[in-house]
């Protein structure tokens, strides 16, 4: 501040100024939005007052949850269906979408290539799961192979789109290193590349599956696998001290999933012994929620 | 030969037995969840054969763009976006300053407030919706009653991570002019964060317009009660035209909130 804000007789600083009516404005635009929006959804004073109650009266009754009877009807093997669905699902979205980051990486393909690849992972993206498993149930047949095929499909879209980025990323000495030893492209790509995008890619894949594995127990709501259509039934019956068993066993099973991931993400990111992030970041690592978000700096 | 001679290649690092032993479990496991999940590789060449992609053209854009059949149950999905973002987000702002060992009132609050969060944000969105339309009946209201718990779940678990990492220095000086716990939060933390909480509220927003798509699956509200009830008419056609007008909805939303991002951050 060379010439400095004149300061007001106090000694302070005076205010920013022109943002109070941008705000009023902004606020006023809000509350319209939010007024509006409310008009659509069927409130009644009445629905309103009572929703808490039937919600909570919905959870008091699933306790104590039914496990015996959960079991007996296969829900822990429903449960590791859902796992092994995102499991395969990932593998799949991973496999197709790891060589599709090259042909959209900035730095390694030309724009002719870069912008349908781009376009193509924007479009997957922005249709959900559940859509795809619509769309694919016809052709698989109901069951859980049409829920892995759909993760996989949606996966290629936001995996393509985080490994693009770790490719625009990389330090380009090595690519460089193998060029000059006369190396093809595809050797560029083995040695230049892959080894420095490799732990955050594997890293995404990880941060993928957990994700998925929520999708996947959603997806047997439709009839594509997993816990899902127990859900569903337990639901329909209001046989709810087995829709408890369900939940529960669901939120133990995610929970461990998360739970083991991230520390395998945490110990590819960081390695064994030295520990570059920083130290705040409890369970995700930044680089990916960066990623995620979009809000990478 | 004279000058000093290039020793021997160093030896290549061999892979220990661990990582043997983590992939051939990797391996098998995945073999395994192949079978158990009924992996059929020739799906993705048969899926192009399927006589039902027929149906999926040509788009009746008249049916589509129309008031009463499509775009009243798109703007019901808008606006159970919006309300459940403000409801979550404005949830999550004091439960965030509750869960962050920076600014919480005490370690009880803090565990407590974590591990509840982590339960809720381990049930999948859709669990929410299918369980609030059995509680409060099927409809818009439903679905943006299980919207807000999932964006606070979401916005909490973002937000806390930014109030983690806010400079203590602030909330120090704060402390030292001998504030009570809510005026110190309100001027030592509150504005060096306030940025990415905005941030933050707009990437729930889009995911928000993203999941609302699908509620009406469940019987939520929005627009996947129309995607669904013509799914069963078989009318594949018409649900590739609310597909596409999604598309372009969503993705217009996407680019102007990561505008707006790009600004705040």
């Amino acid at each position: 501040m060379a010439a400095g804000p004149t300061t007001g007789t106090d000694g302070r600083p005076p205010a920013p100024t022109g943002t109070a009516s941008r705000r009023m404005a902004l606020g006023a635009l809000l509350v319209i939005l939010v007024g509006w929006s409310l008009t659509g959804l069927e409130i009644t004073i009445d629905r309103l007052l009572g929703a808490p109650g039937d919600a909570w009266d919905i959870f008091r009754r699933m306790f104590p949850p039914a496990f015996a009877e959960a079991a007996e009807r296969g829900v822990v093997g429903k449960v590791f269906e859902s796992v092994h669905i995102a499991w395969i699902g990932t593998l799949i979205g991973a496999l197709i979408s790891l060589p599709l980051a090259f042909l959209a990486a900035g730095n390694l393909a030309p724009a002719w290539v870069r912008v349908p690849v781009r376009q193509l992972f924007n479009v997957i993206r922005a249709v959900p799961e559940l859509i795809l498993a619509m769309i694919l149930i016809p052709v698989t047949g109901l069951g859980p192979w049409a829920g892995a095929l759909a993760i996989g499909v949606h996966s290629i879209g936001t995996l393509g789109k985080w490994a693009t980025e770790a490719i625009e990323g990389i330090d380009e000495g090595p690519l460089e290193a193998v060029a000059a030893t006369g190396g093809r492209w595809a050797s560029g790509m083995r040695w230049g590349v892959l080894p420095q995008i490799l732990p955050v890619v594997t890293s995404q894949w990880l941060f993928r599956f957990e994700i998925n594995v929520r999708a996947s127990a959603v997806l047997g709501m439709i009839g594509a696998g997993g816990v899902g259509s127990e859900l569903v039934s337990q639901l329909v019956f209001r046989n709810f001290p087995a829709v408890g068993a369900v939940l529960l066993m669901t939120i133990v099973v995610v929970l461990t999933i998360d739970t083991v991931s991230a520390a395998v993400r945490r110990r590819i990111i960081r390695g064994a012994g030295r520990a570059p992030g920083n130290g705040t970041d409890g369970d995700r690592n930044a680089a990916v929620l960066a990623d995620l978000t979009g809000l990478r700096h | 030969m004279n000058g000093p001679t290039i020793a021997a290649r160093p030896t290549r690092p061999r892979p220990g037995a661990r990582t043997w032993v983590v992939l051939g479990v990797l391996i098998t496991y995945t073999v395994f969840a192949g079978r158990q999940v009924g992996f059929d590789i020739s799906t993705f060449w048969n899926v192009w054969s399927n006589p039902l992609w027929e149906k999926f053209w040509p788009v009746p854009w008249d049916w589509v763009l129309d008031w009463h059949n499509v775009l009243d149950p798109l703007l019901e999905t808008f606006q159970i976006a919006v309300v459940a973002t403000l409801v979550g987000c404005g949830l999550a702002l004091p439960l965030a300053f509750a869960m962050s060992p920076l600014t919480s009132p005490n370690r009880t609050t803090m565990v407590v407030s974590r591990s509840v969060m982590n339960v809720v944000r381990a049930v999948p969105d859709l669990f929410w919706a299918k369980l609030l339309v059995t509680a409060v009946g099927i409809g818009a209201f439903a679905g943006s009653w299980a919207l807000s718990v999932f964006s606070l779940a979401v916005m909490v678990k973002l937000f806390s991570e930014t109030v983690d990492g806010a400079d203590p220095r602030p909330l120090e000086a704060a402390r030292a002019t001998g504030g009570r716990r809510l005026p110190v939060i309100r001027t030592g933390v509150l504005p060096t964060v306030l940025p990415e909480y905005v941030a933050y509220g707009l990437y729930v927003f889009e995911l928000n317009i993203r999941a609302s798509v699908v509620l009406g699956l469940v019987g939520a509200g929005g627009i996947g009660r129309v995607i669904e009830a013509q799914r069963q008419y078989f009318r594949f056609d018409r649900v590739l035209g609310i597909l596409l007008l999604v598309l372009v909805v969503v993705i217009v939303i996407e680019q102007v909130s990561v505008a707006v991002r790009k600004r705040l951050v």
